[in-house]
């Protein structure tokens, strides 16, 4: 590299497992006003992002978010979130993502927002809160995939529909917490049941350790293919040679390597074990790479992680 | 049922005398072995040493009282080491007059060669895949977890079914250790079937300061250093290529590493456990006192298999009770009595 010449494809991109170890911030902890964890999937440790001030991550979120998620909407709409609060899960990301863009989308004072309560779906309420719903104005739904399925086995061969126009975001894994559905299965399932445009049912890809979030732009973009994820302009995924971390060839599969300018505190650059493919207009997120196949008994990673 | 303990005992004996014929024409089966195990031919050697061949009475006694007794045990080999047929096969000969046992479909070698050796008209291999067609009293399986409940969910109703899973070793080195000498022995243990082994040690606690722990470490660097030079590392799998990178990156940033040409070990300074990969990586971690081991091997406590340790008090007062108890150096030879896996 010439001197004074900063190519951000050469910084050292910190792996997502050292959150677990090691204390990833550029400040006194004491100066931490959010401290976000990783759900408890991990051996021993949570992944734990500190921040030493919300605003970089809540402007990036709302810029991005309303862009892919509201485009068009006259706010404020209702805002339902099929998940837990911030108050309730005060150290998730993802609630306090889900609580931003309810206050700034939602109208002032909305009473029921949150149906996920001590970990348990409360599909009764959620549903006198649909009926509520105005019939003509559209609503926003954010909400995690397994409480999706969790709603869809509530409804069995009922239908919720919400009011013509509505959105709903679909994020995160099942860990667990539910069946499994295949991921356009869940949209069409989703889609059939609230009576959504599957196009207006779409996925939000982000995590504990960044500050910026992945959208499919099915809404934004009436040309956007379902399950291509796009990045904010103040990052970028990059898909990367697991073994020489360097970038593959286009539509090759690596795992992605994420540059996020919004991480002002902690690591511009995180190398995750999930598998992506650049694609025309995005990426392609496709799961978490898979651990080595078992050579002898000694116990796999994976292994060790469903049984932690 | 139908055998006297007598019988029962000598019938383990056939086996052993069987493993012995195996081990003394072992050289004949180093090629096979490489290319099922991915070990390099020193490795091959090096794991034949985990080959029981001897055993004293009071061991085979107690193997022949935690067998059971049926009219018939099938064998399932799935994932294991190369050596660990002959244990499967003994714990099925002392539990049952008629053994069947499919081997491993990538690694059948010892297996064949066992059964080929000892001659029982009591032990047949099989090739059937569907242990739902099988009519066995018992079906003892040796694989991951996912095998073993598929088993379990494919044997016919009334058939029980012994699952022997996947594990781990952990090592602890105590206050008193003298950190060289138990790196060069557990450095014998992690390299032996290059660390694929449900008793291959990932974790290494050392009772003391982080320094005490640093110094451990690099002592165990050498030592893989040194038996690498010997005993090199066979060939690694892309993905377990893969998982090593991710590892080595996440304590690079996170922790020290000491990266060997074929090994690396790995200083975890915080709180956590980044467990390694197979393939010759270590954690090494430390602990205050020896009551906090315990509390450090937590997160894996079931998981673990074996316990090793420069002092075996240590080790007993700290393992989980499942695990089993060794030397440093010793932890891949258990004692033939019983199964590896005590869980």
């Amino acid at each position: 590299m010439d001197k004074g010449e900063f190519n951000p494809a050469d910084a050292p991109a910190v792996p997502t497992d050292a959150f677990r170890v090691a204390s990833v911030f550029a400040f006194e902890p004491d100066a931490a006003t959010a401290t976000f964890r990783t759900s408890g999937t991990t051996i021993g440790a949570r992944g734990t992002h500190r921040m030493r001030d919300v605003g970089t991550y809540d402007a990036a979120a709302l810029a991005f978010g309303r862009a892919m998620l509201a485009p068009g909407m006259t706010l404020p709409v209702a805002v339902i979130v099929v998940g837990p609060s911030d108050t309730e899960a005060t150290d998730s990301s993802l609630a306090h993502m889900d609580a931003l863009f309810a206050r700034a989308w939602g109208p002032g004072g909305a009473a029921a927002t949150y149906f996920v309560r001590g970990g348990d779906l409360d599909a009764d309420s959620l549903r006198g809160r649909v009926a509520e719903l105005p019939p003509t104005t559209p609503t926003i739904v954010l909400a995690t995939s397994f409480a999706l399925v969790h709603l869809l086995d509530a409804l069995g061969q009922q239908r919720l529909p919400l009011p013509p126009g509505s959105r709903v975001m679909l994020t995160g894994g099942y860990k667990g917490k539910s069946r499994e559905i295949e991921a356009g299965a869940l949209r069409r399932a989703v889609s059939d049941a609230l009576g959504v445009d599957p196009r207006h049912v779409i996925g939000e890809y982000g995590m504990t350790e960044l500050s910026s979030q992945f959208w499919e732009a099915t809404i934004a973009r009436s040309d956007a293919p379902q399950g291509v994820y796009v990045e904010p302009p103040w990052a970028r995924v990059v898909a990367v040679d697991p073994e020489t971390l360097a970038p593959v060839g286009g539509g090759q599969i690596g795992i992605a390597r994420i540059e996020d300018l919004a991480n002002v505190d902690s690591a511009f650059a995180l190398l995750t074990q999930d598998r992506v493919r650049r694609v025309q207009g995005g990426f392609e997120l496709l799961g978490r790479a898979a651990g080595a196949p078992p050579r002898g008994c000694s116990i796999a990673l994976d292994e060790m992680l469903g049984g932690a | 049922m139908s055998r006297t303990r007598q019988e029962r005992v000598s019938d383990v004996r056939r086996l052993l005398r069987a493993a012995q014929q195996v081990y003394a024409q072992r050289s004949s089966l180093v090629s096979d072995l490489t290319r099922a195990t991915g070990l390099s031919p020193e490795g091959v050697e090096l794991g034949f040493a985990s080959l029981e061949r001897d055993a004293t009475d009071d061991e085979i006694a107690s193997l022949v009282g935690a067998a059971g007794d049926v009219r018939h045990v099938h064998v399932v080999l799935s994932a294991n080491v190369f050596v660990a047929p002959m244990r499967a096969l003994a714990l099925a000969r002392a539990a049952a007059p008629r053994v069947t046992v499919r081997p491993s479909p990538r690694d059948p070698v010892i297996a064949r060669a066992l059964v080929e050796a000892a001659g029982d008209d009591g032990i047949s291999l099989v090739e059937e895949r569907d242990v739902g067609a099988i009519e066995a009293d018992a079906i003892h399986v040796y694989g991951r977890d996912a095998t073993i409940a598929e088993v379990s969910a494919r044997a016919r109703s009334g058939t029980i079914v012994r699952g022997h899973g996947a594990g781990l070793g952990v090592a602890m080195i105590s206050p008193t250790a003298d950190l060289g000498a138990s790196a060069e022995a557990l450095s014998l243990d992690v390299v032996a079937f290059d660390q694929r082994g449900c008793l291959s040690p990932r974790v290494a606690v050392v009772v003391g300061d982080a320094e005490r722990a640093a110094s451990f470490a690099a002592a165990l660097d050498a030592a893989l250093t040194d038996l690498g030079r010997r005993i090199p590392r066979g060939t690694l799998l892309d993905a377990e290529r893969q998982e090593a990178v991710h590892w080595c990156d996440t304590l690079a940033f996170a922790g020290r590493l000491w990266r060997g040409p074929q090994h690396a070990v790995g200083l975890d300074p915080g709180a956590g456990l980044v467990i390694p990969p197979t393939g010759r990586h270590v954690l090494v971690v430390s602990s205050d006192d020896r009551a906090g081991v315990a509390a450090r091997i937590a997160p894996i406590r079931s998981s673990v298999v074996t316990a090793g340790s420069d002092d075996p008090s240590l080790a007993q007062a700290v393992a989980p009770a499942h695990a089993r108890t060794a030397r440093l150096g010793a932890m891949q030879r258990p004692p033939l009595d019983g199964p590896v896996d005590l869980r």
